[in-house]
């Protein structure tokens, strides 16, 4: 199973983070169906199973007349939030940025297909039927939806598919590849467990109407339907007619047509070596509100480069057109306003403030191991790590301590709660408390029996294995001494998935959503196989189950890195989970960050409050640059080029003409 | 032949030898220069560490360098773990009584330990006022210190790894040697399949699998790295003893009655020695090159041990910072050079034929 796949939904899933500079491993991989009917003579094999499971299934998809689409509907349209592109933006040019290994598919779906050019194939260019604004927090603009509605129960939400909405191939996309999509979703064939279990578990029905009307039906009512739902884009049912259970083969290297604004053509995947993408000359898209002013390079070049300080030097260079420099090392060192090209003001650093849910940086201590299993011990790490020093020293002051599991949800995060601070005196105390009272000639603490109060620290990030040291040090000085075992991120993250680890130095990168989720992390389930008691089935308390006073089967492959198993707070995820208002997911949210605060299983980490880089002075960028919840500074597509002031820029690397230089801080999103 | 300790008694032949090595004047001075920098590797801690020689407080002496930590509460400050003797230096001569006083190393530093706590982590050039000759690491720590006790930790590891190598492949090649036949050709084709496997990727493909339930050591790295690498000396030890083997005086211990192992540790190996203390200069070198690659990989060690490899894989992604690079480089580059020239010198001067000269 591919590490992102691991929880969390596609618009919204949980991956694993690599890297201080918060790297998303995988962003998010999305489903999508295919439109389109078969003009072949006869139905194609996929066609046939397709009609064998509209029949055996015929309770999830239904199959309706326009007069069936209930009249008193308040339709949206997203006319009323404002647009966040720059109209003005010229269209044109070639762009050239990297990624930092080649694909080893070009499918958006299936095994290997969340590498990191996935961005570029899906997530970032092609459009959900409805997207959540990423200015105005629980707002949602249409993407191929011309408009939508959501019932009074807040149940079932109809769409309204927009009538220029086409293929690359030409096709107008229609209801036929929603109902492909669905069937894709769910097929075995898929070998993609996450997603049967997702368009399974949280779509009840798909009701058709006509060509460009369906409405889909959900068990829960959710305050964020449309955004949470309706972030979904369609596949193309007229080109995956060879689909069936071999198709990952077959459709490895095939180019398909897109609903977005850029294609991979065959012709330009060069391999090994870099991919080009190519703006679609008439996209359907290009004029329809949200969507002016993006997508504006005619060529998108993503060039392989393995090593990120080779890249950067590129960047100096030239030959790349923008760079990320999260590093302190790159902010600092190898571009620092002393460069000759920043000191000259060609090449341009930004710091931008965003406001997105933070990877949840931090030690997991594992709470199934001898020792941890005591609270005493685990505030006393809590006060033993000295993440202040390393925000402030190794991250140079960009970084600093989160206070919440949930920093960076706005106004949904706790106001009370902070980190336990780092007070070795404080730390002691509390591994007295633990029976850790007389020190030993190497200053780690010792118990009446003579054990040591060590634990390892798991960690597979080369970025952190510098850092690591550092906490070490400072823990000694509560008495506590850490084991440091960096491994390579395969073995790594496995080994914390399976809950060997004492304590694990890790996060999870969480996309942006209308509130945190717990369930992946602090579910007893996830944490126990037998957490409850009861035969058979899956249980969860909602069913009458009874704790388990004994769990003995730890649950492998799940996010509950820290073992937590407490029937009062899985109580509460439930309800979580199923409640329906913001106040009520609010006061909930907040009681469960209380709980998860008095277990102290989680050493609160370090979030950087903004994305920072360079880019030369002929990109340009929106008015402000960026929007609130983007996690990367092209997410949305929002720069050009100036193709002009690129001649005037190259011919003044040569000149050696100067241009006012200026750090550009955009703090408009800042939070505090 | 048949003395109380053939390996230490030196018959007329070998301290010939011995004279010829130390007229090769370069592979002798190599020699010293390297018995020296490992002698003094060993009392690394008088030398290069942050506990200090001596301090006298109160009228009483401490000696921390070895033994138990001493907080910071014995010495009159607030706090339960190790006192810092550079600070407590620092204050003891702002006091003007001057009764009390501490004497440090003439390199302060150990090698786990992040200085400047207050400013910044980043790489400090090499700096005399502070005693970081060499400058610091990425995390403040002391290159000097760093290198000197990796330098410890890489002898500690050439000489368990030539240790087991070689009791390994010396047992291994004597019995094919001295039992020929079936047997010989048997351990040889299992040997033929083993050395074939490619040795850098599957020690970092074990490396990588080891951890989850023991933990990476020394001990576990080094009975990885041995695990393939004890191949190369059954070959010359097979060959060695296939030509003693045939000698009157094996036939003779034969006819004594002797035992199978005492005709091949106590007749044979002796007079297969050359062949061995030639290969071991070599060994050294290789194992410490394998040591660092694997720990510039991010195989080898954990961190935060102090190794060259991991200094060199700092030093190269930090190239603004070329002290690092440079401190490692040349550590390794002249560690492996005064080797490789003892190694030479220890070739020529065991060689039989005494007038060819080692190009």
């Amino acid at each position: 199973m591919p590490l992102g796949h691991i929880i969390g939904r596609c618009a919204s899933r949980l991956s694993v983070v690599f890297g201080a500079a918060a790297l998303l491993l995988a962003g998010c991989s999305k489903p999508a169906p295919t439109a389109g009917t078969s003009a072949a003579a006869g139905p194609s094999p996929m066609e046939a199973d397709l009609a064998r499971t509209l029949k055996a299934q015929a309770e999830f998809y239904l199959f309706k007349t326009p007069a069936d689409v209930p009249g008193d509907l308040k339709w949206q349209n997203g006319a009323e939030l404002p647009e966040f592109a720059d109209p003005k933006a010229k269209k044109g040019g070639a762009f050239n940025y990297y990624v930092s290994d080649f694909p080893r598919t070009i499918r958006t779906i299936g095994p290997d297909a969340t590498g990191g050019i996935r961005s570029y194939l899906l997530d970032y260019v092609e459009p959900y039927f409805m997207h959540p604004h990423p200015n105005v927090p629980g707002g949602v603009y249409p993407g191929l939806a011309a408009e939508w509605a959501v019932t009074a129960d807040g149940r079932t939400m109809y769409y309204r598919i927009d009538p220029k909405a086409r293929w690359s191939d030409g096709r107008p996309l229609t209801t036929d590849d929603v109902v492909f999509t669905f069937y894709f979703m769910r097929s075995p064939h898929l070998h993609e467990p996450w997603y049967n279990d997702y368009y399974t578990k949280h779509f009840r029905q798909l009701i058709v109407f006509d060509s460009r009307t369906f409405a889909t039906v959900h068990p829960d009512k959710k305050p964020d339907l449309a955004a949470r739902f309706g972030s979904f884009t369609p596949y193309p049912r007229h080109v995956y007619q060879d689909f069936g259970a071999d198709w990952l083969e077959r459709y490895q290297w095939r180019e398909l047509p897109k609903l977005g604004p850029y294609q991979l053509r065959e012709k330009d995947i060069d391999k090994g070596r870099a991919v080009t993408l190519t703006r679609i000359k008439d996209w359907w898209g290009a004029d329809k509100r949200f969507f002016r002013g993006r997508f504006n390079p005619d060529r998108y070049h993503l060039e392989v480069i393995r090593d990120p300080d080779k890249a950067v030097e590129a960047f100096a260079r030239g030959d790349l057109d923008m760079f990320p420099l999260g590093l302190p090392k790159y902010w600092y060192e190898t571009l620092p306003e002393t460069h000759p090209e920043v000191a000259a003001g060609r090449l341009i650093r930004f710091k931008f403030y965003n406001q997105t849910p933070r990877p949840d940086w931090g030690l997991w201590i594992n709470r199934s191991k001898p020792l941890l299993d005591n609270r005493d011990v685990r505030v006393g790490i809590q006060h033993a790590s000295n993440i202040g020093l390393v925000c402030a020293q190794f991250f140079r002051g960009d970084a600093e301590q989160m206070q919440t599991r949930s920093d960076g949800y706005g106004w949904r995060m706790h106001p009370t709660i902070t980190a336990r601070p780092f007070d070795p005196v404080k730390a002691r105390e509390y591994f007295a408390q633990a029976g850790f009272a007389t020190q030993g000639p190497d200053g780690v603490l010792k118990n009446a029996t003579g054990q040591r109060l060590a634990f390892t620290v798991t960690a597979y990030s080369p970025a952190l294995r510098d850092m690591l040291p550092i906490l070490k040090q400072e823990a000694l000085k509560a008495g506590l001494e850490f084991n440091l075992e960096v491994l390579d991120s395969t073995t790594g993250f496995k080994k914390m998935q399976e809950k060997n680890h004492d304590i694990a130095l890790v996060a999870l990168s969480r996309s942006v959503e209308l509130y945190p989720r717990y369930w992946e992390m602090y579910h007893g389930t996830n944490a126990y196989a037998d957490a409850y008691l009861k035969d058979g089935k899956p249980v969860t308390i909602a069913t009458g189950a009874e704790p388990n006073p004994r769990p003995q089967k730890v649950q492998v492959q799940t996010n509950n890195m820290t073992m937590t198993f407490i029937p009062e707070l899985d109580r509460l995820i439930e309800a979580y989970d199923k409640a329906e208002s913001l106040e009520e997911i609010k006061r909930l949210a907040a009681r469960i960050e209380e709980i998860i605060y008095e277990d102290a299983a989680w050493v609160n980490g370090w979030q950087r409050p903004f994305l920072r880089g360079g880019y030369w002075r002929y990109v340009k960028w929106p008015q402000g640059f960026n929007v609130a919840q983007t996690r990367d500074m092209e997410e949305f597509f929002l720069h050009w080029i100036d193709l002009d002031e690129k001649k005037e820029i190259e011919a003044a690397r040569r000149s050696g003409r100067t241009y006012p230089a200026a750090l550009q801080v955009f703090d408009q999103f800042k939070s505090n | 032949m048949t003395s109380r300790f053939p390996l230490l008694r030196l018959d007329p032949l070998t301290r010939t030898k011995m004279r010829r090595f130390r007229l090769i004047r370069r592979g002798y001075a190599s020699f010293l220069i390297l018995v020296t920098a490992m002698l003094l590797s060993c009392a690394a801690e008088v030398l290069v560490h942050s506990r200090a020689l001596v301090v006298r407080y109160e009228g009483n002496w401490y000696f921390p360098t070895y033994g138990r930590i001493h907080t910071g509460k014995e010495f009159g400050l607030d706090y339960a773990y190790e006192v810092n003797y550079r600070d407590l230096r620092t204050r003891f001569n702002a006091d003007a009584a001057g009764r009390n006083w501490v004497l440090l190393p003439p390199v302060p530093y150990n090698p786990l330990e992040n200085c400047y706590v207050g400013e910044n982590f980043r790489p400090r050039p090499p700096d005399w006022r502070t005693s970081h000759f060499l400058g610091t690491d990425q995390i403040n720590r002391d290159i000097l210190a760093r290198l000197v006790y990796g330098f410890r930790n890489a002898l500690v590891f050439a000489g368990s790894f030539i240790l087991l190598t070689y009791a390994v492949g010396i047992t291994l090649g004597c019995l094919m040697g001295y039992f020929g036949g079936w047997f010989d050709l048997f351990v040889q084709r299992l040997i033929e399949i083993w050395s074939n496997i490619p040795f850098l990727f599957v020690v970092i493909i074990v490396a990588s699998i080891v951890p989850s339930s023991i933990g990476m050591n020394l001990g576990v790295l080094l009975f990885i790295v041995v695990l393939f690498s004890w191949t190369g000396m059954t070959y010359y030890m097979r060959s060695a003893t296939y030509r003693e083997k045939a000698r009157d005086y094996v036939h003779a211990a034969q006819v004594l009655g002797a035992g199978t192992s005492r005709i091949i540790f106590r007749h044979i190996l002796p007079n297969v020695l050359s062949t061995i203390v030639t290969f071991i200069p070599f060994t050294i070198a290789s194992s410490i090159s394998a040591l660092t690659a694997l720990d510039f990989l991010g195989f080898g060690l954990p961190p935060p041990t102090p190794s060259w490899g991991e200094l060199l894989r700092q030093g190269t992604s930090n190239l603004h910072s070329p002290w690092i690079v440079a401190s490692a480089f040349s550590a390794l580059v002249i560690v492996l050079v005064l080797v490789t020239f003892v190694g030479e010198a220890i070739r020529e001067a065991f060689d039989p034929k005494k007038f060819t000269t080692y190009q």
